[in-house]
């Protein structure tokens, strides 16, 4: 380890800003708190510092950013011997104490900057430690200051031990800095006290050190009847032990620790400690499962480069099945009827692992949604402070995987509805109590998977959506038209929160902004072929459900041919298909238009408005499709319904380029190409065309 | 590496052998250089693509992979033919990925040693002749050398560029 080395810490971005802002708090406490240790200090004053020290210490041990929590564990000891009266904050205790302090502020900035700063800790902790011992000799062998909590079977198998007159060690275990497998060694320490003994408490947690998520170190509460030195032989026979302590604890010692005086092990972020989040698993639990399941990092284009193959292997199969069709007429006329057999049960074969190995590989792209709602409940806090409301986050469904292309979407809609769920559903407390609810409000983020889609349900107990001011605002503000909104049914009136332009809170506010947001929520999510839906009830509360394919390589689309080709309508955006016959269609002003259920679109030639000039005549009748992206509408001829069908998207390429228009290509059942059109930026151009003409 | 016959000790910077694959367009021969080319396949269905430039034949399908076409003979601005049981694609890679050149036929691989290599003509220099590298003069008949990069420029002019910005005018 030297200056300027890359460092890297067990946290994601959302973690940083929390290690950040937390160690800025305490740092800055410990700043003004331990100049004024010297002398005979408040009792409150130590205490906060000493859990000033005790938060920076768990905070750093959870990222992993071991020499800090070395050194704050060592300022932590010095100011519990303080706290307990055992030493006397003398110049000599507090001034290693403040060197510690300027030396942590370049631990913390370390995380940061993800570079060594070149502080080394062991001689302040060394400086430490002796300040511990010159003063206060009498105190030096006690045992070091554990917060633990000892569970009561655990506390009265130690006592009894003791009272059998057998000894109860406090073990402490350091593995030596340079292990490459400190899980690993840290087992290998447990297994060793397993033989000695009964081991009644570890830090980390047993399940994690079984799960090979152990630390630098580990401290356990061992009941045996062996000495000391063979407990510590035992420790010596695992490579990389740096320092194994083996202290024997008497039952008075162990009452001061078990006696109520169970402090959690790492104290959670005040933050978090005033949700409750229900169905999340504490941070030390959560890495603990994880690491059990095997896993590999694979590179994200090489995950590609498999899919594509796979989807190559698809349409090979989808030949081969109507190769062997043609073929069948063929052959079993002729005496070759076996080879037939057996040409179709291989063909069979291949058509099944063709599709689990597709169905795999989809798999292998796939992500927990978790990775998006773990940073919800800090946002739910954040905007329900603000608004000055009390609410409670329920997440299930974390596990749900989706693509990792669809996951990096999702994020901004579902934080968006999220907002306004605090900001706008949920009522201030008075209000919640006229109204017979409890206080705190309840929002709710649940995924899950249903055939080949993944929907995230965003739901909250508060006032429900106010259709009536929904109902007067849109028509206030020209969104629709007075006589359209009147006769319109509550669930169509719950449909205009979509439009741009439109927001119902009383107040406008700095969390949710001027009403942006809904439509923009909308667009996001049908631009990845999803759906939003909304539902309400007043006095109950709302819900948000959006739809999403579990991946954006396939699409379910609608096949048309039109102009000689074959185009496939991404099926989220045709609301109807119709024959020309049956369309009502007029002209208004000179221009194409179809009447559709009190609305009148703009009718285009489909291939015409790709681009496509060399557009033979069309013999026969012809269709129409309905298109709505956002709250654009427009009717498309075409010269065929081909029926619906999933489709791969193909890039077309550099040559190419992007295409206005045009998503990409797909491979058709007979091996031809057709085209998938996109439909926002076709339905936006056409608008254009329609404004400028 | 074949052989090489005595008098070509000396090898300048284009004067090394060629390998190329010869193909016709029209009446005249042109040859690429066979790194570039990766297969040669009959004419096989081809999806035009709406509003693209007139010498973009369209994509096609080769074993999964989308492939853009250009009809050789339109870049090089000769009257377009039928297709016939000669018409090939030569599917080349470029630095914009696979692409598919429709050419009359495929005639034969060549190599043609750097002697018999001539650079395009110093005199006359139209901008049609940019994807000419050189010209190799054997014994019966001469090869025009295909520059890639000519046919294919790295930029947007070829990516229908040109033509959505007529579009959109």
């Amino acid at each position: 380890m030297s200056k300027g080395q890359r460092l890297s810490f067990d946290l994601d971005d959302e973690d940083l800003k929390l290690f950040n802002e937390e160690a800025e708090e305490q740092l800055e406490l410990l700043d003004t708190a331990l100049v004024h240790l010297e002398g005979d200090p408040d009792p409150d004053l130590v205490q906060q510092i000493f859990r000033a020290a005790h938060t920076l210490k768990g905070s750093s041990a959870t990222i992993g950013h071991r020499r800090m929590a070395g050194l704050t564990h060592a300022m932590e000891t010095v100011l519990d011997a303080v706290r307990q009266g055992k030493l006397e904050p003398a110049p000599a205790v507090v001034d290693p104490l403040l060197r510690a302090l300027d030396a942590l502020r370049l631990l913390a900035q370390e995380v940061v900057l993800k570079r060594h700063s070149g502080v080394e800790t062991g001689d302040l902790e060394a400086e430490l430690h002796a300040a511990l011992e010159t003063e206060a000799g009498p105190f030096r062998h006690e045992p070091t200051p554990v917060s633990w909590a000892l569970s009561g079977a655990a506390a009265a198998e130690a006592f009894a031990q003791i009272e059998r007159g057998q000894p109860v060690y406090l073990v402490h275990v350091r593995i030596a800095e340079e292990c490459q497998l400190p899980g690993i060694r840290c087992y290998q320490v447990l297994q060793e006290l397993d033989a000695c003994g009964v081991v009644a408490w570890t830090e980390p947690e047993r399940s994690l050190i079984e799960a090979g998520a152990g630390e630098f170190s580990t401290r356990a509460l061992l009941a045996s009847d062996v000495g000391e030195e063979q407990v510590q032989s035992a420790l010596a026979a695992v490579s990389d032990v740096g320092l194994a302590e083996v202290r024997a604890l008497t039952a008075e010692q162990l009452t001061g620790v078990a006696g109520g005086e169970a402090t959690p092990l790492f104290e959670a972020a005040p933050a978090r400690a005033q949700l409750t989040v229900v169905g999340r698993e504490t941070p030390e639990a959560a890495a603990a499962p994880r690491k059990t399941t095997q896993s590999v990092r694979i590179d994200v284009e090489r995950l590609d480069g498999l899919m594509n193959l796979v989807g190559e292997l698809v349409i090979d199969r989808t030949r081969l099945q109507q190769i062997r069709e043609q073929l069948a007429g063929v052959l079993r006329q002729t005496s070759h009827a076996e080879l037939m057999e057996n040409l179709e049960e291989t063909t069979a074969h291949l058509a099944r692992i063709t599709d689990e190995l597709q169905e795999e590989i989809m798999r292998s792209r796939m992500l927990p949604v978790r990775s998006v709602l773990t940073r919800l409940p800090r946002l739910v806090r954040d905007v329900a402070a603000k608004c000055g409301k009390q609410v409670e986050l329920v997440m299930a469904g974390e596990e749900t995987e989706l693509d990792r292309s669809v996951i990096e979407e999702i994020s901004d809609p579902l934080v968006h509805i999220l907002r306004n769920a605090v900001d706008h559903g949920i009522e201030p407390p008075d209000e919640r109590r006229a109204a017979g609810k409890p206080e705190t409000g309840m929002v709710s983020v649940t995924a899950w998977n249903q055939e080949a889609s993944i929907y995230l349900a965003i739901r909250d107990d508060g006032a429900g959506i106010d259709t009536e001011a929904l109902r007067r605002k849109a028509v206030e503000r020209g969104l629709v038209a007075a006589e359209t909104a009147e006769a319109a049914t509550e669930e169509a009136i719950l449909q205009y929160i979509f439009l741009p332009g439109l927001s119902t809170a009383k107040a406008l506010s700095d969390v949710s902004g001027r009403g942006v947001g809904m439509d923009i929520v909308r667009t996001n999510v049908e631009r990845l072929n999803g759906h939003v839906t909304v539902r309400s009830a007043r006095g109950l509360g709302s819900e948000f459900v959006i739809q999403l394919p579990l991946t954006l390589a396939t699409t379910k689309a609608l096949m048309v041919m039109a102009g000689g080709t074959v185009y496939a309508i991404p099926l989220v955006s045709v609301t109807e298909a119709l024959a020309e016959s049956d369309a009502d269609l007029h002209q208004v002003g000179g221009k194409h238009t179809l009447r559709l259920r009190d609305r009148l679109l703009p009718v285009a030639d489909l291939a015409r408005a790709l681009g496509e000039r060399r557009l033979a005549p069309v013999e026969g009748p012809r269709f129409v499709v309905a298109a709505r992206h956002g709250d654009r509408q427009q009717a498309f001829l075409v010269d065929r319904l081909l029926g619906e069908q999933d489709v791969v998207v193909k890039s077309l390429g550099d040559v190419i380029g992007a295409r206005r228009g045009l998503t990409g290509a797909t491979i058709l059942g007979d091996g031809t190409l057709g085209l998938i059109v996109d439909t926002a930026s076709l339905l936006s151009e056409q608008a254009q065309l329609a404004a400028t003409a | 590496m074949a052989a090489r016959t005595p008098e070509h000790t000396v090898e300048g910077a284009a004067g090394g052998d060629e390998h190329v694959v010869v193909f016709r367009l029209a009446a005249e021969h042109y040859a690429l250089d066979i790194q570039a080319v990766q297969e040669i396949v009959r004419i096989q269905a081809i999806t035009t693509i709406p509003g693209a430039d007139h010498y973009v034949e369209g994509i096609t399908n080769l074993r999964g992979r989308v492939v853009p076409v250009v009809d050789l003979r339109r870049r090089c601005g000769l009257p377009v033919s039928e297709v016939t049981a000669e018409t090939r694609i030569v599917v080349v890679s470029s630095s914009n990925g696979m692409v598919g050149l429709i050419v009359d036929a495929v005639s034969e691989v060549l190599r043609i040693r750097g002697e018999q290599i001539e650079p395009p003509s110093t005199i006359v220099r139209v901008p049609e002749n940019s994807y000419l590298r050189g010209i190799a003069k054997l014994d019966d008949r001469l090869i025009s050398l295909m520059d890639l990069s000519g046919i294919l420029p790295s930029d947007d002019s070829l990516a229908l560029g040109a033509d959505e910005a007529a579009r959109a005018a």
